[in-house]
């Protein structure tokens, strides 16, 4: 599931950045005094008359960390599903199908700050706890995802595969700072960007005050006057979103959480199966 | 801006409807919890510029909407000044018509004059206003006639040019009395004139108490005046001073003065004088320069055989056709008889020679000192100034005299040596003041003291009063003693002159015989006065004379088409009986001095009124109605508002994703 080596304690299905006893070669290398001389390679001796250790990939463990955004935006749904609850059932998923291979899951909750906070574990005691914090989830208080996110990259010593899944509700230039401070630490990070269809329509109807779901003050609109520059600042931000992908590299997938979740999933397994592949 | 459905507009305040439904809609929300904030923040900060301003726009065109239909329901109408407030549909509209000569000035190459145009606008704008009645007091009669409808003013022959001055006070007066006896409510008057000073008389006393009338009367009355008073500068006038009949060795002839005059400083101009003598016409051509020319004692021959006669003198068309053409009649010239009746010899004698010596060959003085008892056999027809320095006549002589003054004799009384009780004319003297007295004012425009032709006044001023004589009574002081009495007053009378000096020519008494031009000028005038209504032949000023005897008059020269009950008004030449009368507009006519803007506004301080300032030959109505105008205001306004109010397309669904 990782595109990146991971470094683990135990063997497992995914890359390690350490070079190991495995099946899989990875490269030849010149020897130096010092080396493990089971791992010389006589039949390039025999051809180049030159010491050569042959490397393997080494397989091992995935550090799974969920970050899953409970600001109060989260708690909006207009088809019957909030954006959180479609955030658990991705995160309880994708934690489940990591703890089956082995890998390590863990959970942060991010609201006004870092909330419930796991680090990754590979028990299966683990997994319930993680169920279990997703499951007591609320939405509430404004979103401190990009200060989070920073933390996480600053405390995060080992690599690990990052999974955010948020509405993103910020700025795009500080939302890109903390994707390269992650990028900067090896982490291999992964962006469900969740947004309900009636973020993207604002097909409103009747004067409406939108009261903010995370404690600002209320806006008073004619959705006839202002739905057009609704839809301008929203293509602005995504605009800004897609580009500070593009500059940090992230594997980022922009999700309308009327798709079903499933699909969803597979598509990103696959895109992720697909680029390891080409690896 | 005025209205013909005004109460209508009580229906404003619901201009406030489409805020007022705004503010309920506005209280008609819905509540949505909400996060994407963020995006309508922005949306908001986007739209604070346009989007405010279109939220504005559309209440504005709503609310243009709603006043564009009270509006036009209301009626307005266009004028061409603002607060015609005609104020809805009058009860009475009373038009006091301004028919004098100056309004026939014409405007410049449409030939409507200032009376056509302004009855045509006054028919415009009743039709628009509408009334229940139409009431039209014209200059000429000043008698309030009702109209069937305002179109009449067109057509009715007491709406025409008339030669007769007007009398705003008098006709508002009469105004003023209709609206009293017939107990009118609610009235408009509407005054069309071309506010000409001597039609106006801003100085009469009369206006304060119009002023008052009006202003005290219950049913509400609004004035407008419909001025015309833009001037003609190159009107020219003509005018006869003078016809006299001369017999001379080869024949008669007529010596005619004429006086052209204009209302400003010209270039030289030539002007053809046609004279028309009972259809025989002559022309002289005649420079005028400067603002007039006077033509002297302008020879024309005529049969020696015609003793008296009437004739016409006429200038070329110009702006003003009511004073290019001046009549006058001629006759022998009547004895210039006067009795002289003073118990003081050195007074009669001063007063007898003074009235003897004739200003003119061709005229023949005679003065005749008399007693008061002689006056029982005098031929008073014969008579026309009689001289009185005795005390004044009582019984039977004071009626020959009052009827002598009713006929239009002349009479000056000078103070008797002891003055008794009597009165005569409602003046009396009183007892002698042995105290000099300078001279220290005198009407020098008007009456017998008046400036010479040549514009030189009286030398009154060099009179020296020793003594002087009070007079009691009402009467108009002509010229005024330091001391504040009157030293020449005049008695109020409707036709002849009855005159009182308050000291005799004695030469203890005054220097009125030593200094003889001032008692020379003013006698002479009074003679002059007393042998024109003596005479066969009558010059009279164009509706002051003749009043309902005029019917009578038969139209020997003159304008055709002009009422015979209105021949006093109408310039001309009539006989009446076996007299001719050449009726001619008043001198005054000729003057351009017109009222301030200042001087109107004082004269109706106080009252509602209103003024509108026309031209002649304006053919634009001064008022319409302009409800089409509202209405389309208010569609425009309902078109702009929906194009405002219409959703903008919204990108397609899902762009953003």
């Amino acid at each position: 599931m990782s595109r990146r080596p991971m470094q683990g304690s135990v063997s497992g299905r995914h890359a390690s950045p350490h070079r190991g006893s495995s099946i899989e070669f990875a490269e030849y290398r010149k020897y130096v005094p010092g080396d493990d001389l089971r791992r010389l390679d006589w039949r390039a001796y025999g051809r180049s008359d030159r010491f050569y250790i042959k490397e393997f990939e080494a397989d091992t463990n995935l550090r799974l960390c969920l970050i899953i955004d409970t600001s109060g935006s989260m708690g909006y749904g207009s088809q019957g599903v909030s954006k959180l609850e479609y955030a658990r059932r991705i995160g309880a998923t994708l934690g489940f199908l990591a703890s089956q291979q082995g890998d390590a899951v863990g959970l942060a909750c991010v609201a006004n700050g870092l909330g419930q906070h796991v680090p990754p574990r590979r028990s299966a005691a683990h997994l319930r706890l993680v169920f279990d914090l997703l499951e007591q989830a609320k939405p509430h208080g404004e979103t401190q995802l990009a200060r989070t996110l920073h933390e996480l990259a600053e405390t995060n010593q080992q690599r690990a595969l990052i999974v955010i899944i948020s509405d993103l509700f910020i700025d795009p230039a500080i939302l890109g700072n903390c994707f390269q401070h992650l990028r900067f630490r090896k982490h291999d990070v992964a962006v469900f960007h969740l947004l309900d269809p009636q973020e993207i329509e604002f097909n409103f109807r009747r004067p409406t005050r939108f009261l903010d779901m995370e404690g600002g003050p209320a806006i008073f609109a004619e959705p006839n006057d202002i739905a057009r520059r609704y839809q301008a600042a929203l293509e602005q931000y995504l605009a800004g979103v897609k580009q500070v992908v593009l500059e940090s590299a992230i594997d980022y997938h922009r999700v309308q959480i009327d798709e079903d979740y499933e699909k969803v999933l597979v598509r990103f397994l696959t895109s992720r199966t697909q680029a390891k592949g080409l690896r | 801006m005025s209205f013909l459905q005004p109460w209508l507009l009580a229906a404003l305040p619901l201009i406030a409807l489409p805020i007022i439904i705004h503010l309920i809609n506005q209280r008609r929300f819905q509540s949505v919890q909400w996060g994407a904030m963020m995006f309508l923040l922005a949306a908001q900060r986007m739209a604070r510029g346009y989007s405010r301003l279109r939220q504005w726009l559309i209440m504005l065109f709503r609310t243009l909407a709603v006043a564009g239909l009270i509006l036009a329901v209301s009626r307005p109408l266009a004028s061409g000044w603002v607060g015609l407030a005609a104020g809805g549909k009058a009860d009475t509209t009373i038009v006091l018509l301004d028919r004098s000569p100056s309004m026939q000035e014409q405007a410049v190459g449409s030939g409507i004059s200032k009376l056509q145009t302004g009855r045509q606008q006054l028919v415009r704008i009743l039709g628009t206003l509408g009334s229940q009645r139409y009431v039209l007091i014209d200059s000429g009669s000043r008698e309030a006639r009702e109209l069937e409808s305002p179109e009449a003013l067109t057509s009715v022959a007491t709406a025409g040019p008339a030669s007769a001055p007007a009398d705003l006070p008098l006709m508002l007066q009469a105004a003023y009395d209709y609206i009293k006896t017939q107990r009118a409510g609610r009235t408009e008057i509407w005054i069309c004139s071309d506010l000409r000073a001597n039609d106006w008389s801003p100085d009469s006393s009369r206006w304060n108490a119009l002023r008052d009338a009006f202003l005290v009367l219950p049913q509400g009355v609004r004035l407008h005046l419909l001025a015309y008073s833009q001037p003609h500068t190159d009107n020219v006038s003509v005018r006869v001073t003078g016809v006299k009949r001369h017999v001379s060795k080869t024949g008669a002839e007529l010596l005619v003065s004429v006086r052209l005059a204009r209302g400003e400083d010209g270039k030289k101009q030539e002007i053809p004088l046609q004279f028309e003598i009972e259809g025989s016409r002559s022309v002289v051509n005649v420079e005028l320069t400067g603002r007039q020319t006077e033509l002297r004692d302008h020879l024309i021959p005529i049969e020696a055989k015609k003793l008296r006669g009437f004739g016409r003198v006429s200038i070329p068309a110009d702006a003003n056709s009511a004073d290019n053409k001046f009549f006058f009649v001629f006759d022998e010239q009547p004895a210039r008889k006067t009795l002289v009746v003073a118990d003081d010899p050195s007074v009669g004698v001063p007063l007898q020679l003074t009235a003897a010596i004739s200003p003119d060959d061709a005229a023949t003085c005679t003065a005749d000192i008399v007693s008061a008892e002689q006056l029982a056999t005098t031929e008073w027809d014969k008579i026309s100034l009689v001289l009185w320095q005795a005390p004044l006549p009582s019984g039977g002589i004071a009626e020959q005299l009052q009827a002598f003054v009713d006929r239009g004799g002349q009479v000056v009384f000078f103070p008797p040596r002891e003055p008794g009780s009597g009165t005569f004319s409602g003046q009396r003297w009183e007892s002698w003041v042995d105290a000099a007295a300078a001279v220290e004012s005198w009407r020098g425009d008007a009456d017998l003291l008046a400036r010479t032709q040549s514009g030189a006044a009286l030398p009154v001023g060099q009179l020296e009063i020793h003594r002087h004589c009070k007079i009691k009574g009402e009467s108009t002081s002509l010229a005024m003693l330091s001391s504040g009495e009157p030293l020449l007053s005049r008695a109020q009378t409707d036709r002849g002159g009855v005159y009182f000096w308050s000291t005799t020519p004695a030469a203890q008494d005054s220097t009125l015989a030593s200094n003889g031009i001032v008692l020379y000028a003013f006698v002479q005038r009074a003679i002059a006065a007393g042998v024109a209504v003596l005479g066969r032949t009558r010059w009279l000023e164009a509706g002051n004379a003749g009043g309902d005897a005029s019917s009578q008059w038969q139209r020997l020269s003159g304008d055709e088409e002009a009422l015979s009950t209105e021949a006093h008004c109408h310039a001309g030449v009539y006989s009446a009986g076996d007299k001719l009368l050449a009726v001619n507009r008043p001198a005054p006519e000729d003057e351009e001095k017109q009222l301030s803007d200042t001087t109107v506004s004082e004269l109706f301080r106080g009252l509602d009124f209103t003024r509108v300032d026309d031209q002649a030959g304006n053919a634009a109505a001064l008022i319409q109605e302009i409800w089409r105008m509202f209405l389309f205001v208010m569609l425009l306004s309902l078109v702009l508002e929906a194009v405002l109010c219409f959703p903008k397309a919204l990108p397609a669904k899902g762009a953003a994703t």
